[in-house]
């Protein structure tokens, strides 16, 4: 078990700051989910923690222990890669062994160890093959056996399930779910996609170039995002945000110039404590269980997100409510969230 | 039944008929035509008269201690050579594979060695090894390791081993670079993951690199043994297969034999022998490395 505080984490590479001060602290147990678009520094933030990058500045305690210096293997982390990287050369058994091997474990004991993993991966009939004669899902749960075999108290994993395919993705999500349950490890997940992390995470640090733009809960995220960066980055299909158009919250100063976000889902028919707004469908894309509008607005086009029943078609005006409540503000300057 | 080939198959059989042409005219005739002539009693001081003779000049040459000297010479020389040339290739591949300033300068001073002709490298290292004016004289003088000057070719224990040092100078940057190249390919994240798993410098070495620089190594130990098993020039030009028979190998058998006794028929044969000597070492070092998916 161990808690991970980062004070003032800093990476520079020559003049690039890939990392910027950063103040993280992850509690003990916890589902921690480091989410950002390509070159935000997560994999950089995530390689500083396992002792595999420097630490340009800054601290870096487990517990109260301070690791800033130490090298990987003696903060007893394990870590996932993207790539799997598993041992070409070794089979399943010989991979999954290889943590317990180099720290001089007894055989029978590592072999008990090997056996137990297998089973609750689903690896036992997988074990005497070679990482080349697994498919990407087989490879991904190896690479997690490497990892839980030695159960350690920090788990790091670096957008493992981003080589899979769509619905292997659901089931290894459901698995790394159920080990974080199963093994109360604190753990430190890095991706780019904002689903997976609404899905998984305890909280979410939301980072850009660098710098922790919010950490929150996934629905502290998705419901008071802090600023437009993060609004936008979370939410499928994106947030709606306009200067003009939408109704202005009644917490929102007058005359302060904003941009106000509306959520594609937070709209109703017409009624009553509602705001109704109409326009002209542009576009009408059914999802199955929703359907998805392109709706004109006064002051530009929105996305919408529909039950099937209402019946929209192509061309057609259309009337809609939208709680005020339900709406985002944000500073058009600063672009920062102003709250109620 | 006609044979059926696929469009590609046909595609592939007429590009590549030419070059099985002109292999079959340059490489397959000499090769046969030389087997035809170690058959044959032909002494070139006697060119009228050359006698099928079936094996027999294979026959002479096993049972002349000439042959069981060369062979003796030639195993140490080339055992050594392919050695040590492989272990420093490793090595410098290893350093040269840090990232660090003046990699790319190093790396390009590296193949000097290698592009410099034999003969130029086999002069150099007389000149060094020279008795009178010698470098090496010199260096250890100076040093105060060595108190007079010494004929180190003319020393019969040192010669064999002072050849091979000028071959390894040319031969090991070719397959440092060689190995270089399989080590880049390694992908970083294995390492990392080691590192994370707990694994020491050497450790990684043993776990990460050596397995995926098998194939480098499969192809270095085959390629120098081939180069060193019949290496000539060196020989030719630093000692003549002397001093006494302390550097005669088979190479320099084979040309006395051929250029100087101008006995082509047995000079024929021992370029069998030694051609098939080659075939299997080279045959037994790839079983030694190659277990399948190993
Ligand atoms: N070795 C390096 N030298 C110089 N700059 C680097 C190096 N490694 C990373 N960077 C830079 O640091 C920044 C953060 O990189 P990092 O790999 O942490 O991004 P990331 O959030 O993991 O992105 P991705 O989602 O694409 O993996 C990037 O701008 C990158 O260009
Ligand atoms: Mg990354």
């Amino acid at each position: 078990m161990a808690a991970i505080t980062l004070q003032g984490v800093t990476k520079r590479y020559g003049s690039v700051t890939a990392v910027q001060a950063l103040d993280l602290a992850i509690h003990e147990g916890e589902f921690m989910v480091l989410l950002g678009p390509s070159g935000c520094g997560k994999t950089t933030t995530l390689n500083m923690i396992a002792g595999l990058e420097e630490i340009s500045d800054g601290t870096l305690l487990f517990d109260t222990t301070d690791v800033t210096r130490l090298p990987p293997h003696k903060r007893e982390v394990a870590m996932v890669f993207q790539s799997y990287a598993l041992y070409p050369n070794k089979t399943v058994a010989e991979n999954i062994a290889f943590p317990l091997k180099l720290r001089r474990v007894p055989k029978a004991e590592i072999e008990r160890a090997v056996a137990g993993v297998a089973e609750q991966l689903e690896l036992t009939p997988l074990l005497g093959r070679r990482p080349n004669q697994l498919s990407g899902g087989q490879r991904q749960r190896v690479a997690l056996g490497r990892a839980i075999v030695r159960q350690p108290s920090v788990f790091l994993m670096d957008e493992p399930l981003s080589n899979l395919d769509a619905t292997l993705r659901l089931s290894m999500r459901s698995l790394i779910k159920r080990l974080h349950h199963q093994l109360k490890a604190t753990f430190v997940y890095v991706t780019h996609d904002q689903a997976e992390a609404l899905t998984l995470a305890d909280r979410i640090a939301v980072m850009r170039g660098g710098v922790v733009q919010q950490l929150d809960t996934p629905e502290g995220i998705y419901e008071r995002p802090a600023n437009i960066f993060v609004a936008s980055f979370l939410g499928s299909p994106q947030i709606n945000l306009l200067r003009e158009g939408l109704p202005r919250p009644d917490w929102v100063a007058e005359g302060r110039d904003v941009i106000i976000g509306l959520r594609p889902e937070d709209v109703a028919r017409p009624g009553e404590g509602l705001a109704t707004l109409g326009g002209r469908v542009e576009l009408v894309s059914p999802l199955g269980s929703e359907t998805q509008l392109e709706v004109a607005l006064s002051g530009g086009s929105v996305t919408l997100r529909v039950p099937k029943d209402w019946r929209v078609r192509e061309g057609e005006a259309l009337e809609f409510g939208v709680d005020p409540a339900r709406l985002h503000a944000f500073d058009a300057a600063t672009e920062q969230r102003i709250a109620p | 039944m006609r044979l059926r080939l696929s469009y590609d198959d046909r595609s592939a059989a007429i590009l590549v008929f030419p070059v099985l042409a002109v292999l079959l005219v340059v490489a397959a005739y000499p090769i046969l035509y030389s087997f035809w002539v170690s058959l044959h009693d032909i002494v070139l001081t006697r060119p009228l008269r050359r006698p099928f003779v079936w094996f027999e000049n294979y026959e002479r040459m096993l049972g002349d201690a000439r042959f069981h000297t060369a062979v003796l010479r030639t195993t140490v020389y080339t055992v050594v050579t392919v050695t040590v040339t492989t272990v420093l290739a490793v090595g410098v591949a290893l350093f040269l594979n840090e990232s660090f300033r003046g990699n790319k300068l190093l790396n390009a001073l590296l193949l000097l060695p290698w592009a410099t002709p034999s003969i130029v490298n086999g002069l150099m290292w007389k000149w060094i090894y020279d008795p009178t004016y010698g470098l090496m004289n010199a260096l250890l003088v100076k040093l105060g390791l060595l108190d007079s000057y010494r004929a180190w070719l003319g020393d019969p224990d040192l010669t064999l081993f002072l050849i091979s040092n000028a071959a390894i100078w040319k031969q090991m940057p070719l397959a440092a670079l060689l190995l270089l190249v399989t080590m880049k390919a390694i992908p970083d994240d294995l390492y990392r993951a080691a590192k994370v798993d707990g694994a020491t410098v050497f450790q990684r070495f043993v776990h990460v690199t050596l397995p995926a620089l098998k194939p480098g190594l499969m192809l270095v130990l085959v390629y120098e043994t081939m180069i060193s098993i019949r290496h000539f020039d060196l020989f030719l030009i630093m000692t003549q297969g002397g001093p006494g028979d302390a550097s005669y190998t088979l190479s320099w058998l084979i040309y006395v034999e051929t250029f100087r006794s101008l006995r082509f028929g047995t000079g024929a044969a021992l370029s069998y022998l030694l051609a098939m000597l080659t075939f299997l070492l080279s045959w037994l070092v790839i079983r030694a490395l190659g277990e399948r998916n190993a």
